[in-house]
């Protein structure tokens, strides 16, 4: 079996070489077979030995943690849709109704951001770097179910070239790509982003009434709290319990709904030193920080004033995308800081930003994007601010 | 005594330690001198093809200071000067005489050393080609004569895989080791043995000598971080820093009053086929420390040094003037099938990312890039494991943008060039090519 992928890969490997007919093409061809095979290199020089830790197994390792929402998320999207629709809700036909909505997308985003990237690639010939496969992952993981194909396809195009292309790529970004890219979606399509009807995918077979079945998510319906009333009520009276929202198994997009399985994803992320717990502990401190004192003085004033601050804290860590965005987007390595006290910064400016966007500005229902990206602003400032206070502890050695 | 520990860095567990058995080689046909490996060096040959030579002849001189000279480690004929590109010079191999003849050099008495003003000694040590032993940071260049250092770093042990034990290199040896610590006492008044390694040999040391223990992990044996780690101001940099079997050398020149060529050297890694210390000769060839080639037959890549620092030699080459270590590392130039998602029992790493993380056994390592080149993603892997605090990932950014004094303020300087950063990055970015090449640029301007 590997021997006769390795003939492939030999009789293949002239068209792609110099002089070759799709010579151009060299990273994408360079790109399989170092998946299918890791190089002979050997070091030039010292240091003699390497590490066999690469980039490509790094970011493999992202994805591997991307694996549990994503999974989850299939399931959920069947299990929403169908159940919405009055379709049946047994385990194979949900899976297949998920996959029918999910991988179409995923495999719009891969194919068109790969367009991108072999493009930049043969452009300045160097090779398809791995991140790629993690941004191209998380784009369609956070959208709505209901999000046209087309719009996959210019979300991705915007990330990827804007968001990181035009800046070098990959290692040159100040955004991340995928955030980069779910944001020019929500701005530039609102309709498809936003309000009650896009998060199930409802079949139109049978009888059902479309309106009847769709629903608020949870942070659309806090805005709607009028004075004195308990968001926790509102919520539960839509049936969103603490729980729930924990597991996941709601509606929203398609893959960021379980803060569960994004726990799992963090687990395995710190545990192989992929992800930076800092940032994630950061953030769920960050959140707290400021959710707390908001949530005291509603509870000192009988209810009767800063209603938005009526949910519980700890809520905040299970609703909407805080939970995917702080562990899978916050610590992407590029566009947030190096440095290790900056880390803890940016991630708790992150998850105060989150809870402030979330209770001041109704407008914008998920607060954690925005909180991510505007931060991803600030991160080469903490970074400068960080550094100079550590070098001035350096004896100076000119 | 209170040990110096050190976190930051990293030891990895290469198969094939030498252990602390001592045999001893037989004696080369020929030996040679490696000019080109020695740093900073500008060399003007004293010699040509044919000339016949004794221990002690000058081979070259340094054109920066001909004070400087480079003695030949044999007695016999010079047969061949190979040139490299730009006429560098590359070897001077000298075949041997059965009976080698020796030059003899005025050296004061043991007691009259005691008396000698510090410029007499320094002259003693210039003709007898005994200086070059001497070393200055952060450059490594040799030491300056003209000048007085504020300190002298004795180092004692070499934690880099793998180099010569003091245990072995001092046995039987402690009285010369003495005598060239009397000698380093007269040119500095600041001279302090860094001890890593075993703590059984302090007793082997002289009594009054001032002794500073370091312990923890690679590269805790390095000079530039033991100065890193117990400097008090910046009149420290530019302390010089010598091999502890370099001070028995000279402890054995001011005794005889000849240059001396014995060497205590290690053959050492996976593939070594007899890893071990030998007693042999300085500029021994290759192909004699490592006959009978790497073990299994297998490609090997003969290292000069330690595996971080040291350099690819071909088998024909010879010891270089500072190394006392032969590694015999697996050339690992294969491919592997989906090599980035293999569980890695046997792959070792600083990261958490293997299985390999639970192995407690040595690793056979190999030679291996294990991975693409690829931008630099901020991962600060090369942060965590720098010994002397550098940010490489950031500093290296200084240097390719041209912001030389930048990068100074990072610590370019106190870079320990341990290679460590190399080693770890998943990017496989060589930071240590990059900030050694920078140091030697800034170094050129500044002198």
């Amino acid at each position: 079996m590997m021997k006769a992928l390795k003939r492939l890969f030999n009789t293949t490997r002239p068209h792609f070489e110099n002089g070759g007919r799709l010579e151009k093409l060299h990273p994408l061809f360079d790109a399989i077979e170092t998946v299918a095979f890791a190089p002979a290199l050997t070091t030039r020089s010292d240091a003699h030995v390497r590490d066999s830790l690469d980039l490509k197994r790094f970011m493999t390792f992202v994805i591997i943690a991307l694996m549990p929402p994503f999974f989850f998320g299939i399931y959920n999207t069947g299990y929403q849709s169908h159940l919405a629709s009055g379709l049946n809700l047994g385990f194979v036909p949900v899976i297949m109704q998920g996959a029918r909505v999910v991988l179409p997308m995923l495999m719009v985003s891969y194919a068109v951001g790969l367009f991108w990237e072999v493009l930049f690639a043969s452009i300045r010939k160097h090779n398809i770097s791995e991140g790629f496969l993690v941004t191209g992952l998380l784009f369609p993981m956070t959208l709505p179910p209901t999000t046209p194909l087309w719009q996959v396809a210019v979300g991705i195009s915007f990330g990827v070239v804007i968001g990181k292309e035009i800046f070098g790529g990959t290692g040159r970004n100040i955004l991340n790509p995928a955030l980069t890219a779910r944001a020019f979606i929500f701005f530039a399509y609102p309709a498809n982003m936003s309000g009650d009807r896009v998060w199930t995918l409802v079949e139109q077979s049978g009888q059902q009434a479309v309106d009847a079945v769709t629903a608020a998510t949870p942070l659309a319906l806090l805005p709607l709290a009028t004075a004195g009333e308990s968001a926790s009520r509102i919520l539960g009276e839509a049936g969103y319990t603490f729980q729930r929202l924990f597991i996941g198994n709601i509606p929203g997009s398609v893959c960021e709904t379980s803060a569960l399985m994004c726990l799992l994803g963090a687990v395995f992320l710190v545990l192989t030193g992929v992800g930076n717990y800092r940032i994630m502990i950061g953030g769920i401190v960050g959140v707290l920080a400021v959710a707390y004192p908001g949530y005291l003085i509603y509870l000192s004033s009988g209810g009767q004033t800063a209603t938005m601050f009526s949910v519980h804290p700890v809520w905040h860590l299970v609703m909407g995308s805080f939970a995917f965005g702080i562990v899978y987007m916050a610590t992407d390595p590029v566009s947030g800081p190096g440095m290790e006290l900056s880390r803890w910064i940016y991630g708790f400016a992150i998850g105060a930003l989150t809870v402030m966007i979330r209770v001041f500005n109704p407008a914008y229902p998920e607060g954690v994007m925005l909180a991510i990206l505007f931060m991803n602003l600030f991160a080469p400032l903490m970074d400068h601010f960080v550094i100079k206070a550590r070098l001035r502890k350096r004896v100076p050695n000119v | 005594m209170n040990a110096i520990h050190l976190k930051k860095g990293f030891s990895i567990r290469i198969a094939g330690a030498p252990g602390r058995d001592l045999h001893r080689l037989d004696t080369p046909h020929q030996v040679g001198m490696v000019p080109e490996r020695i740093p900073f060096v500008k060399p003007r040959l004293l010699v040509e093809e044919g000339d016949l030579v004794s221990i002690g002849t000058p081979l070259f001189e340094d054109k920066r200071n001909t004070r400087i000279r480079f003695l030949s480690p044999g007695g016999g004929r010079v047969t061949r000067i190979v040139f490299g590109p730009r006429r560098i010079i590359r070897q001077i191999i000298i075949a041997l005489d059965k009976d080698e003849p020796c030059d003899a050099f005025d050296v004061p008495t043991v007691e009259q050393l005691d008396a000698i003003p510090r410029q007499a000694l320094v002259d003693t040590l210039l003709a007898g080609g005994m200086w070059p032993f001497l070393r200055t940071l952060p450059f490594m260049d040799l030491a300056d004569p003209n000048t007085v250092p504020p300190s002298i770093f004795v180092r004692l042990g070499s934690d880099e895989p793998f180099g010569p034990d003091p245990v072995v290199t001092l046995k039987s040896r402690e009285d010369r080791f003495g005598l060239g610590m009397d000698v380093l006492d007269k040119l500095c008044d600041r001279v302090v043995i860094n001890l890593t390694g075993d703590e059984s040999i302090l007793s082997a040391l002289p009594d009054q000598a001032v002794v500073q223990r370091f312990t923890g992990c690679y590269p805790s044996g390095n000079p530039s971080v033991q100065l890193y780690r117990t400097r008090t101001g910046s009149e420290q940099n530019r302390a010089w820093f010598i091999d502890g079997q370099d001070v028995i050398l000279l402890g054995d020149y001011i005794r005889t009053g000849r240059y001396p060529v014995q060497r205590i050297m290690t053959v050492g890694g996976s593939l070594a086929p007899a890893a071990g210390h030998v007693s042999t000769r300085a500029g021994v060839p290759l192909s004699l420390l490592c006959s009978g080639g790497p073990a299994g037959g297998q490609a090997a890549r003969t290292i000069v040094g330690g595996v971080f620092t040291g350099y690819a030699g071909s088998p024909d080459s010879f010891m270089g003037f500072y190394q006392n270590a032969l590694n015999l590392i697996d050339d690992g130039d294969r491919e592997e099938p989906f090599g980035f998602i293999r569980p890695g029992t046997s792959k070792p790493s600083y990261s958490t990312a293997f299985l390999s993380a639970f192995r407690r056994k040595p690793f056979p390592m190999d030679c291996g890039q294990h991975g693409e080149v690829r931008a630099c993603v901020n991962c600060g892997t090369c942060a965590r494991i720098c010994p002397v605090d550098i940010l490489p990932q950031f500093t290296m950014k200084c240097l390719v943008a041209d912001e030389v004094e930048e990068a100074l303020a990072h610590g370019l300087l106190d870079c320990a060039e341990c290679g460590l950063c190399t080693y770890a990055c998943p990017s496989k970015i060589q930071l240590r090519e990059v900030f050694q090449v920078a140091k030697a640029q800034y170094y050129k301007e500044i002198s």
